[in-house]
């Protein structure tokens, strides 16, 4: 009974014969009634917050980072499938939006963390050094001609052996394209047959020889086809139909994705920028998500960058995407939409390493409520064998479900290029046309590592 | 019917020796490669196909064997830091292979898709010596009498004696001498999958027909005792054993039963790991077995390895 419960409260330990100078604090020092806080069940605003915040407890307070993965993930609603590789229209900016994201066109200045981060259309030193190799490739092949350009900056030029890399890529190339007798492409998987192989072969042999120069290549762990997953919530909105009519709910999206393959290394890649950083503004798309379209579905909640907690490589390098065959460019110029054509290279971009970098912060033991304290970065390359696309994308933070973004002003930065070509065609054994740029980029790319390996 | 690897013996006239050939031991051994470290990143390798690779509590045969075979490989093909001559290396993923040649006066073909294929740019050196190659002289091949030596083979109407690699590769393949096959059994039920005894006899067809078309793309078809033997290796897996096999093809000559032998080393049934435990066995409330890889044999890995190096180094 309430009263008698009050009674017990009022007098804890109190002795009826006590010699205790009125007035003192009671000997235990705790309240005399309960806090008052709002009801766990009650179909109120207040109630909803308070188990709100009992779940954000229950998370904060997991043990294990499986534990904290599946309370995030415990809860299932119909949520929108994002797909990084989308026909949609201006997906791109819709992508941005979701996932509160900067593009900044061209590549990030290399060894220029302090300085302050220049934003200009894909003028980079390793572009103003490229085409210095690229003149004297075909005449006679000088070591000097890869050599760093004068007057670079503290940031390590690597002092590669263009020549052999280029021949390691085109031998690649002409053994899928040409040496190897297969049989003729299965109909719409063209890019099964020759450009995944090629992009398989390019990649592991690249890196293999690699190795020597960059210790967390040869520390490194190579995934092919894995599997990459995030879940998190963004904006709300109101629940249309069914018996949950009339509540407010978060938005939920889900990426699911797979890489053609994938670079797992032990050690963090270093930070581009400073965490708070602000290089430029984020789309404000009024619209539902539907509307770009996008559709929902109710399925488990999963999160995963391609191996479980408990292996050691758990940062990511470098992905490599391969586009599909529905996406290719003639379908895009037959139907007048050239400019779509970088649109999808960009959204894929954005929402695979998104998805890669949020996971691996997840995994860390970040979540919306606990934002990240140091930002996560990943490279990917986006390709449909002839194409390539550089990506790389720095994590700045979790947190944008409706409460945790009202006081966050951090955003996520994505760099990224333009597609360009890496041959022009083969012919008779020949690779004519060979960009020793892109190959490059490619090397800085697979080179790239913390500042004290 | 019986044992596979006799039959092969027979077909291809071959003489085995057991284990693996000095030469490749010897890369075993050395210690200054520094396989002891390398050993931790087997470990997790195998721990990575067989537990951590996959959003469901256990991954199935056909992802994990896959998966552990690209991992290794992953961890040779780094080995070329250290070994720049290694990057000379390509695979070639869904081979395809036929050879031809006559065994007292029975037509045989190999033919099919032979899993992945590992080309170098320069052969490997041969492996046995002369005199091994002479003493094989004395060998006799046992045969099976009375049951003929063509059982449980498929006998078809061959209209084309397809007969190089040239077939499979293009005139000018800088790649040109195949290295190493890889085999892997990776069906999930047991019956799709070959008896350990039944890979080696497919291992040892399929080496033979490649060291064979190789010899006749270099020599010409004439049979005849090789001068320079052509090495051809061959691993075979079902993602926990390991069948490692190393073959010498030192004579066309196929049609008589007498003269030079090829020779091949088989190294059978080598286990990687013991046990792959996904989720910890709890009986009555105490935990028996924890999650983890049991009886990670780090030999097996090396022999890997060396069949990888060889030739190289």
């Amino acid at each position: 009974m309430a009263a008698l419960g009050a009674w017990r409260l009022l007098r804890p330990g109190r002795r009826w014969f006590s010699e205790t100078v009125p007035g003192d604090p009671s000997p235990s020092g705790s309240p005399l009634y309960p806090p008052v806080v709002a009801s766990i069940t009650a179909k109120s605003k207040a109630a909803k917050s308070r188990r709100l915040q009992r779940f954000n407890q229950r998370v904060h307070a997991a043990a294990t980072v499986e534990e904290k993965l599946r309370l995030y993930g415990k809860l299932q609603r119909p949520k929108y499938m994002v797909y990084p590789q989308t026909f949609a229209l201006n997906a791109d900016r819709w992508y941005r939006s979701f996932t509160r994201t900067v593009l900044v066109p061209g590549m990030p200045p290399r060894g220029a963390a302090a300085k302050p981060p220049v934003a200009a259309a894909g003028a980079t030193r390793e572009a103003g050094r490229a085409p210095e190799p690229g003149a004297e490739a075909p005449a006679a092949a000088e070591a000097p001609g890869d050599r760093v350009a004068p007057g670079a900056a503290a940031g390590a030029a690597p002092n590669v052996d263009i020549d052999e890399l280029r021949s390691l890529a085109c031998d690649a190339l002409l053994q899928e394209s040409f040496y190897q007798n297969k049989k003729r492409p299965f109909l719409y998987r063209d890019q099964d047959h020759t450009p995944g192989p090629f992009l398989t072969q390019l990649v592991s042999t690249l890196a293999a020889s690699l190795s020597g120069r960059n210790p967390l290549l040869a520390a490194s762990s190579l995934d092919l086809s894995p599997e990459v997953n995030y879940y998190w919530h963004h904006g709300e909105e109101v629940v249309l139909h069914g018996h949950r009519k009339g509540r407010v709910d978060p938005v939920r999206f889900q990426i699911d994705d797979n890489p053609h393959l994938q670079i797992r290394v032990p050690k963090q890649l270093p930070e581009v920028v400073p965490l708070e950083s602000d290089l430029g503004d984020v789309p404000v798309i009024d619209h539902k998500p539907s509307k770009l379209p996008l559709f929902k579905k109710q399925y488990e909640n999963k999160v995963f960058i391609g191996s479980k907690v408990a292996d050691p490589c758990c940062y990511g390098h470098t992905q490599f995407h391969l586009l599909p065959d529905r996406l290719k460019r003639e379908r895009f110029i037959r139907e007048r939409l050239e400019d779509q054509i970088e649109v999808v290279y960009r959204s894929n971009g954005i929402a695979s390493l998104f998805a890669w970098t949020a996971a691996q912060a997840m995994y860390q033991g970040f979540w919306s409520e606990a934002d990240v304290t140091r930002p996560f970065v990943s490279q990917a390359v986006v390709t449909d064998g002839k194409y390539f696309a550089f990506f790389c994308y720095q994590l700045n933070t979790l947190a944008l479900t409706a409460e945790a973004i009202k006081n966050n002003p951090r955003k996520n930065i994505c760099w990224g290029t333009d597609s360009k070509p890496l041959y022009d065609v083969v012919e008779d054994g020949n690779v004519k046309g060979f960009n020793d740029e892109v190959l490059l980029q490619l090397v800085h790319f697979l080179l790239n590592r913390p500042k004290e390996l | 019917v019986f044992p596979g690897v006799r039959q092969a013996q027979w077909l291809t006239k071959t003489k085995l020796v057991e284990g693996l050939p000095p030469a490749v031991q010897g890369i075993v051994d050395n210690q200054a490669l520094g396989l002891q470290e390398l050993e931790e990143r087997a470990k997790h390798v195998v721990s990575h196909a067989r537990l951590w690779d996959t959003t469901e509590v256990a991954p199935r045969r056909e992802k994990y064997c896959p998966v552990l075979f690209e991992n290794l490989l992953h961890i040779c093909r780094l080995m070329s830091g250290k070994y720049p001559s290694l990057s000379k290396r390509m695979l070639a993923r869904k081979f395809r292979i036929s050879a031809t040649w006559e065994r007292e006066s029975i037509l045989l073909q190999v033919r099919g898709l032979s899993g992945i294929l590992m080309n170098s740019m320069t052969p490997i050196p041969p492996v046995a010596s002369k005199e091994e190659i002479l003493a094989t002289k004395e060998h006799v091949l046992e045969t099976f009498y009375p049951i003929a030596p063509t059982i449980d083979l498929q006998e078809v109407n061959v209209y084309r004696e397809l007969n190089d690699t040239g077939q499979c590769f293009r005139d000018g393949y800088p790649y040109s001498h195949p290295h190493t096959l890889f085999f892997l059994e990776s069906a999930n039920v047991r019956t799709d999958r070959f008896r350990p005894e039944q890979l080696r006899a497919k291992m040892l067809m399929f080496a033979f027909g490649n060291a064979l078309a190789k010899a006749k793309a270099l020599h010409g078809n004439d049979p005849k005792v090789l001068e320079q033997p052509i090495v051809v290796q061959s691993i075979g897996t079902d993602g926990q054993l390991f069948q490692f096999m190393v073959f010498q093809l030192n004579t066309t000559d196929l049609v008589s039963n007498d003269g030079v032998k090829n020779l091949v080393w088989i190294d059978s049934d080598q286990n990687l790991y013991e046990r792959a435990q996904c989720v910890p066995e709890v009986k009555k409330r105490v935990v028996k077995k924890p999650a983890g890889i049991f009886g990670f044999q780090p030999d097996t890995f090396k022999k890997f390895l060396a069949l990888y190096l060889h030739g190289t180094v």
